[in-house]
């Protein structure tokens, strides 16, 4: 592993557009315009990979775990249901319940959805696709990433239901009890790289760990150091408020949590919010432990796309397979499981990069 | 790229970000019926009619989550600059015990206060006595 930070010469999406449309002539108007279409892509991107999660892949995963089949009727494996389902869901009709508190009502699903996306933005998709490289980057998703419990319980509260507000509340319990053992050993894995930028974090996993027959095996930190490995998909599964963790949600227990009261579009935003979560928890699990975009033979943005469809994979086998757990037991395994468990491989993972260094 | 282009990139996600359910919200606007009806506004509470107010009491457990979380979070704070710098700062040259001890104090301070707040029970869930009292009975008849 070098000791000295990579210095590489990325150039990111909203530079390349600059220059493919000619827009730095314009100066600085050129600049927002070449930004606003790079976001815009990368917006759509991500959409483009929730519509197909969402309607689709969620009930085919769910239904090979449960011997079904699922959506087979509207067009090839029942890919078209994507667009009956978005037109079905978009003009339902828009029940406003009695009594909601109403801008935190109507602004909370544009909360949960538009801070879900705003992530993305440090996220480096391979391709050139990556929108900004700031110094702070990792710091910027965990942050962005987290904004999403701030319109959890804007709609637990607003929505003027008992079970709204437990939902929101068992929400943003879960959500910070868990955000600690996320960052925590997000940041250990920053020990290794030594630089909070996304850019960098992915260039310090390239190098060659080891050579096993003839194989070289990238220091992605997922086989560095696997302990945190799997104290952050543990940690990142509670955060998107997956099974075992769907506390705030559990249908069983509070009708829907925080979203009982929403209907059509709104309704749509949260699920959109949700999914594209589960991506950027995806993307942030690809970038910090497995080597971001890196993969052989196949060109980066395609190995983008199949690490973070695999951990959404392993979200929708850990909802088939597992039950979930109560609220007071979701406390004691953040608070004294995790939370230990992650300080211990802070300090581990220091005292051996100290060593080995 | 400059500082600047960096932010701007991320202000311009932030843009399309909240533009995108913006524009969900006018396309559903135009496409969806409105049928005003009493019955269909009444809040949801599985079928029963809701009782009392929707401003609860509700377990105090959720303060005290919060107020630990403000301080381990605080804290984090604190690692980030220190988890940057601590490979070059190894490299250049400061001793192990330099670099680790003040993190290893700084943490050990956290794990104090998280033991006693353990120990207090803060981070276990309030149980309402009568739950307690079922629990009791539980035990009892076995």
């Amino acid at each position: 592993m070098a000791a000295t930070p990579l210095q590489e010469d990325v150039t990111l999406l909203p530079e390349t557009i600059a220059r493919t449309l000619g827009l730095d002539a314009y100066g600085f108007a050129g600049q927002i315009l070449a930004a606003l279409i790079g976001a815009f892509i990368v917006g759509n991107v991500m959409l483009a990979m929730t519509g197909v999660a969402g309607p689709w892949a969620k009930r085919k995963i769910t239904a090979a775990f449960t011997d079904r089949i699922a959506v087979n009727r509207v067009g090839p494996f029942g890919l078209l249901i994507i667009v009956a389902d978005a037109v079905r869901l978009l003009s339902k009709e828009l029940i406003v319940p009695e009594n909601v508190d109403r801008p935190a009502w109507d602004l909370a699903p544009l909360v949960v959805a538009g801070s879900a996306l705003l992530g993305f933005a440090v996220i480096p998709m391979g391709n050139g696709i990556h929108l900004a490289d700031p110094e702070v980057g990792l710091a910027y998703v965990f942050a962005t990433a987290s904004l999403a419990s701030v319109g959890l319980v804007m709609a637990g509260y607003a929505s003027n239901n008992k079970y709204s507000l437990l939902g929101g509340l068992r929400a943003v319990a879960q959500n910070v009890a868990y955000e600690i053992p996320l960052v925590v050993t997000g940041v250990s894995v920053v020990i290794f790289a030594g630089s909070l930028r996304m850019g960098e974090i992915v260039a310090v996993q390239r190098e060659t760990l080891v050579v096993l027959a003839g194989v070289p095996i990238p220091s992605w930190f997922a086989i560095v150091n696997p302990f945190a490995f799997v104290l952050f998909v543990v940690a990142n599964l509670a955060e998107v408020g997956r099974n075992p963790f769907d506390t705030p949600e559990a249908p069983t227990e509070i009708v829907a949590g925080y979203q009982t009261e929403y209907s059509s579009v709104y309704f749509v935003l949260f699920y959109l919010g949700e999914f594209v979560h589960i991506f950027l928890g995806g993307a942030i699990i690809a970038t910090l432990f497995l080597g971001g975009p890196a993969g052989p033979v196949l060109p980066g943005f395609v190995w983008f796309v199949i690490k973070i469809w695999a951990v959404f994979l392993f979200t929708q086998w850990a909802r088939s397979a597992m039950p979930r757990v109560r609220i007071d037991q979701l406390m004691e395994i953040g608070w004294k499981g995790l939370l230990v468990l992650s300080f211990a491989n802070l300090v581990l993972t220091a005292i051996i990069v100290g060593v080995i260094a | 790229m400059s500082h600047v282009s960096h932010w701007l990139a991320i202000g311009a996600l932030a843009v399309i970000a909240v533009l995108i359910p913006m524009g969900m919200m006018l396309v559903s606007w135009l496409l969806r019926p409105s049928v005003p009806e009493r019955d269909k506004r009444a809040t949801y509470e599985s079928g029963e009619v809701p009782t009392g107010t929707t401003r609860i009491r509700f377990n105090i457990q959720y303060y005290m989550v919060a107020l630990l979380f403000v301080v381990f979070d605080v804290e984090t704070v604190l690692i980030f600059p220190w988890t940057v710098i601590y490979r070059s700062a190894l490299d250049a040259g400061a001793s192990l015990t330099q670099v680790l001890a003040p993190m290893l104090a700084f943490i050990g301070i956290l794990v104090v206060a998280l033991v006693w707040a353990w120990r207090k029970g803060a981070v276990e869930w309030a149980r309402s006595p009568r739950a307690e009292r079922e629990a009791g009975d539980m035990a009892g008849r076995r």
